[in-house]
């Protein structure tokens, strides 16, 4: 007799979903999924808005990543314009871009992942939260709580908002940096690196400690892709497409915004909402890809700043070739961590930062235009069809999820088959299910949140309906 | 470590969606009122998440300020916070209640508020749309009034 578990919602995720697990007549796992529930229409409310709405239009998308969304956003409108934008205002949205990476992986990191780490997969689920973390290590607490303060002030300095800046405009931003706000940022940068430092060192204590779960948190061979420089460094916010395969051979190099589609194809489920992106030439599912934080660590060759540098010297030794479990996207997420602050940095010491030149102006000059940037958890793509006054005529968005969809389906499937055992599962096992998920830091809903308590119960169920186990957490 | 307040007002609600928005509202309200006084500091957020705790770590005493489910539309209540967590529920990773919120201040910070208080109004409508119900329109003066009061007795006035 088969049956199902079924976990709803997945917790500590951005967003809102569920996990099913399959079972055969002998109680092994046949299958496992996981839904993404929700549905979000901006490509199609998009249609007949003015092209050159679209970046703050845009960022309502996502309330952890918008800034990835305004830049993407106005990258595609700047090809609808045809222009260049001043040499100032693409490293003024290179800091906006670095500012959110910290805040979010400082999220992902210290709110959604840590309790798992720290507390451990077992511990007790009242206490595997962000007030266990900070009753257990007030010291990481304190530095998640200021990591994710400092990311969102820089933003607040640029853009006047913490959440859905409206600075990033088509042809660049809409002021210059003050030298007021650049010294107000550098100030907090010391309080940034110690933090993180600590953040580090704290992850690499306890890591190998979960040898166990890094054997199966979506440990399996790969393609990867990722933005990169010419100069082969990590670069979040311009730079071409990347993508190598498992043994870390490149197998597509320098692909630009506009030549997206020649690469990327995005193919549907039935028990999804999130679409299923895949490298074309491959077809799918066997040309799909890993995107966010260990793609880029695994794709790129140098971080191009001192400290994070060495920092991927030592990550790249986890492996002989591409690192390939996903439990290592929380060490990578460090390191970027670390990379953002040293770049935001060195970026503020060239005084070209505070050029007053940092907006391009045009109209459309192109019906077509695709703009990508790296988002936290991986590269975005947006794409836009516009007539001849600029009114949107269709619209098209690859975000990291759908790009990681694939590998966090197989990863759960992975890690059910190796904890469900007979049948029968324990709160343990639903949240090592889910924790494989949380590595990858997906991003379900984004812009909108839980509203109220996040009630989680998982049921196993007979082929006709009937529970035979169920575990609650309230 | 962040700008210190005697007072810290801490409103949160979804402006959008009709009556949620009445903390934000008494929070405008608020920084109006108290444009003058250097020793309170008013923040409203669509939510009470985590990294507030530094804030209230930083104030002698907080006000939290929000809408409320339970009690009749338009009711107005003032209520005592304890840093105290119940241990039954495992809070979410995105916001936190006034209680969890003071409990990360005290084992993050070490921190304990000498006044700790949640001033919630009863919502009647949480619709898409930007304007209240008419039993929290009408429960406006007077939840301004209670805010008033607490600030000053906060303050020691």
């Amino acid at each position: 007799m088969s049956q199902t578990i079924t976990i709803d919602p997945v917790t500590r995720l951005e967003g809102h979903g569920k996990i099913t697990i399959q079972l055969n007549g002998q109680g092994e796992v046949e299958n496992a999924h996981f839904h993404v529930t929700q549905v979000r229409g901006f490509e199609r409310f998009s249609e007949g808005r003015p092209f050159y709405e679209m970046p703050s239009l845009m960022a309502r998308i996502c309330g952890i990543c918008p800034v990835s969304h305004l830049i993407a956003s106005a990258k595609a409108c700047e090809a609808i314009m045809s222009v260049r934008i001043p040499h100032t205002a693409a490293q003024l949205r290179r800091l906006l871009n670095l500012a959110q990476m910290v805040q979010s992986h400082a999220l992902s990191f210290f709110y959604l992942a840590s309790p798992d780490l720290l507390l451990g997969m077992e511990s007790d689920p009242k206490l595997r939260n962000i007030l266990g973390v900070a009753a257990a290590k007030p010291e990481l607490g304190r530095a998640g709580i200021a990591l994710r303060r400092i990311g969102q002030s820089i933003i607040e300095l640029l853009g006047d908002k913490r959440v859905h800046p409206g600075w990033v405009v088509p042809g660049g931003v809409t002021e210059p940096l003050s030298p007021e706000k650049r010294d107000k940022i550098l100030a907090m940068l010391p309080e940034a690196y110690s933090s993180v430092g600590l953040a580090l060192g704290a992850y690499k204590q306890i890591a190998g400690t979960f040898q166990p779960e890094i054997e199966v948190f979506a440990n399996f061979p790969s393609n990867y892709m990722s933005l990169i420089s010419e100069e082969e460094s990590i670069d979040l916010t311009d730079g071409a497409l990347r993508l190598i395969d498992a043994t870390g051979k490149i197998i597509e190099d320098g692909i630009t915004a506009s030549r997206y589609t020649e690469v990327i194809g995005e193919a549907v489920e039935n028990y999804s909402y999130t679409k299923f992106a895949y490298y074309k030439p491959l077809g799918y599912p066997d040309g799909s890809y890993r995107v966010g934080p260990l793609a880029r660590l695994n794709i790129v060759k140098s971080m191009g700043t001192p400290k994070a540098e060495k920092e991927l010297t030592e990550f790249k030794q986890l492996a002989t070739g591409p690192v390939s479990s996903s439990f290592h996207y929380h060490h990578a997420r460090l390191v970027e961590m670390l990379y953002g602050i040293e770049k935001i940095e060195e970026i503020l010491a060239d005084s070209r930062i505070l050029d007053k030149h940092v907006r391009a102006t045009a109209g459309v000059n192109r019906l077509e235009g695709a703009g990508q940037a790296e988002a936290p958890r991986g590269v975005l793509h947006h794409h836009y069809k516009v007539d001849e006054n600029g009114k949107i005529t269709w619209a098209n968005l690859v975000i990291a999820t759908g790009q990681n969809n694939n590998a966090m389906n197989r990863g759960v499937l992975q890690a059910a088959r190796h904890y469900v055992k007979d049948g029968k599962f324990t709160e343990g096992v639903l949240n090592r299910v889910e924790a494989v998920v949380r590595t990858f830091d997906p991003c379900l809903s984004c812009s909108t949140h839980a509203f109220g308590q996040m009630p989680l119960v998982i049921s196993l169920l007979s082929a006709d309906g009937e529970v035979v186990d169920r575990v609650a957490r309230d | 470590m962040a700008n210190t307040a005697r007072c810290l007002i801490l409103a949160c609600g979804n402006t959008l969606r009709s009556d949620d928005g009445v903390g934000p509202k008494l929070a405008a309200w608020a920084e109006e009122r108290f444009r003058q006084e250097s020793e309170v500091r008013v923040i409203s957020r669509q939510q009470f998440t985590p990294e507030l705790a530094e804030l209230i770590a930083a104030a002698d005493s907080v006000l939290f300020v929000d809408s409320s489910a339970s009690p009749p539309p338009g009711r107005v209540r003032l209520l005592p916070v304890s840093s105290r967590v119940e241990s039954s529920t495992a809070p979410p990773s995105h916001h936190l209640k006034p209680s969890e919120l003071l409990g990360l201040t005290r084992s993050l910070y070490g921190s304990i508020k000498s006044h700790a208080m949640l001033l919630t109004v009863g919502i009647g409508s949480t619709e898409l749309g930007e304007t209240f119900s008419a039993p929290v329109e009408a429960a406006l003066p007077r939840a301004r009034g209670i805010l008033e009061k607490a600030v000053l007795r906060f303050l020691g006035r």
